[in-house]
């Protein structure tokens, strides 16, 4: 089974493809479309309405630090001190590609957390600060409240299909990501930071000024961005082992 | 034993007013794109593919990437305060066969799950979900889950754990059936009655799909980062 950073087809490392190849398969065909709009009007949808923002930033891979990539965030608020995010490699909704999930905390209930636990969450406050992390059409004014309470928050983020490797499908185990942070290797790269600017006509320069006075954190624990103190990142392996059983199987 | 019903509250404050007024704000304000494809609400069972004896009631929303591939987010329930704790692809029988032989064992088959009714579609109607299910029934499956609600965490802790799906009777506990069936409102007995006729994949189930028989369990490795240039360090200036 592929580790994370195997692949099992080996394909080029992409840095940002603008025109990705589409999912393979057929397109949908009338009949899905009648069952889809059937559930939608008899079927909740509770828990997906509950999402409230949309955020644009960028992540890189733990355990290879030179891959980044644009992310998109779609986010519901458990509580005050509590995010969870549906990430995909794009907002377009025919072609987004689901990507993976990220979970936010407050820095009080980061502290919470045993050090085993912490080494697989970064930090926000750069992110927030450089102007990396936008939310699109939101004005930076009415968004600055949520930014100021972000940029004490970690995150924790699994990506489940390399999109930036090309595979087609979603392939192996899921990688735990990082965030940009203000040394190398975490810094962005300026061509991918310039292509997201450029489509949502925005400046991440002048985001970095009007952002100057949100608070930093006093301090960021130093579990967290692991790789910043250990020069190391992780990797999810499979393991085969003898599965603890109620019944046969398969 | 398992249960995901024990709604533990995630640690943390209510949300403050001025939040949630922003929160409303913002969502008028932005475009949710992938997320407003997302047309279908399922419900189905998974277990660990390392335990089969801890099982979760999982709440798919899915949409789809084309007629051959879905993408859904996992919830533990289909309340508002629901927590986010998977993910799931969907691929047809075609799909699947292009995988890689290394990749095909992540992979679990739906016949059973569908035919048993154990896989539905909540609130639609009989003849609608068929459709959809008669489809399903052919279709393969690859589950991660990220918060082990099963096990009364109040955060999501831990590294991902892949997921299996039923594969004949016996497996399922009868206290999840029974609460999944009471909350739902579905009799699944009636249910696999009426669909008997569905059929699984062409080629049949994939010797190497679920797991290739066998247990499957993640683990975390660190590893060395490979650097063009040295970490920034203290460097020494000479006046």
């Amino acid at each position: 089974m592929a580790s994370t950073d195997k692949s099992p087809h080996p394909t080029p490392a992409k840095h940002s493809d603008p025109n990705p190849t589409p999912t393979p398969g057929e397109p949908m065909k009338m009949e899905q479309h009648v069952v889809d709009k059937s559930a939608m009007m008899v079927q909740c949808f509770k828990p997906i309405n509950q999402m409230s923002q949309h955020v644009c930033t960028f992540a890189i891979y733990s355990h290879d630090m030179s891959r980044q990539i644009e992310t998109h965030h779609y986010c519901s608020r458990l509580n005050n001190q509590f995010l969870q995010c549906a990430v995909y490699d794009s907002d377009d909704s025919n072609k987004g590609r689901l990507i993976g999930i990220e979970y936010i905390i407050s820095d009080d209930i980061f502290e919470t957390l045993p050090p085993e636990e912490q080494k697989l969450w970064h930090s926000h406050a750069y992110e927030i600060k450089s102007g990396l992390w936008v939310n699109p059409r939101v004005p930076e004014m009415v968004g600055m409240p949520e930014l100021e309470k972000l940029a004490k928050t970690y995150g924790k983020f699994w990506c489940t299909w390399q999109v930036d490797r090309g595979d087609k499908l979603p392939l192996g185990a899921p990688a735990l990501m990082m965030s940009p942070q203000a040394v190398s290797p975490g810094l962005v790269r300026p061509e991918l930071l310039h292509e997201r600017d450029s489509k949502y006509n925005i400046s991440s320069e002048s985001l970095k000024s009007s952002r100057i006075e949100i608070p930093e954190p006093e301090m960021i624990s130093p579990m967290a961005d692991y790789w910043k103190q250990h020069d190391k990142g992780f990797v999810i392996d499979f393991e085969e082992t003898e599965m603890k059983k109620r019944a046969p199987f398969p | 034993m398992s249960t995901n019903n024990d709604q533990s509250q995630v640690p943390g404050e209510p949300t403050q007013t001025t939040t949630s007024l922003l929160q409303t704000v913002t969502s008028t304000i932005q475009g949710f794109g992938p997320i407003n494809k997302i047309h279908q609400h399922l419900c189905a069972f998974h277990f660990y593919s390392h335990d089969m004896t801890r099982q979760v009631e999982a709440h798919h929303y899915c949409g789809h990437q084309n007629e051959e591939m879905r993408q859904c987010l996992i919830y533990d329930s289909p309340d508002k305060n629901a927590r986010l704790i998977g993910l799931e692809y969907v691929i047809s029988e075609n799909l699947f066969l292009t995988l890689p032989d290394e990749e095909k064992p992540l992979w679990h088959s739906h016949l059973f799950e569908v035919k048993s009714g154990f896989f539905f579609m909540p609130n639609v109607p009989s003849p609608i979900e068929h459709k959809d299910m008669e489809k399903i029934c052919k279709t393969y499956g690859k589950v991660y889950h990220f918060w082990q609600v099963d096990r009364g965490d109040a955060l999501p802790l831990g590294i991902p754990q892949l997921m299996m799906a039923l594969t004949r009777d016996g497996q399922l506990y009868d206290h999840l059936v029974q609460s999944c069936a009471e909350r739902m409102g579905i009799d699944f007995e009636k249910e696999r009655k009426n669909r008997e006729y569905m059929t699984g994949p062409a080629h049949g189930i994939h010797p190497l799909a679920n797991g290739g028989g066998k247990g499957l369990e993640t683990r975390l490795r660190e590893v060395e980062l490979n650097h063009d240039e040295p970490l920034p360090s203290a460097t020494r200036v000479f006046v």
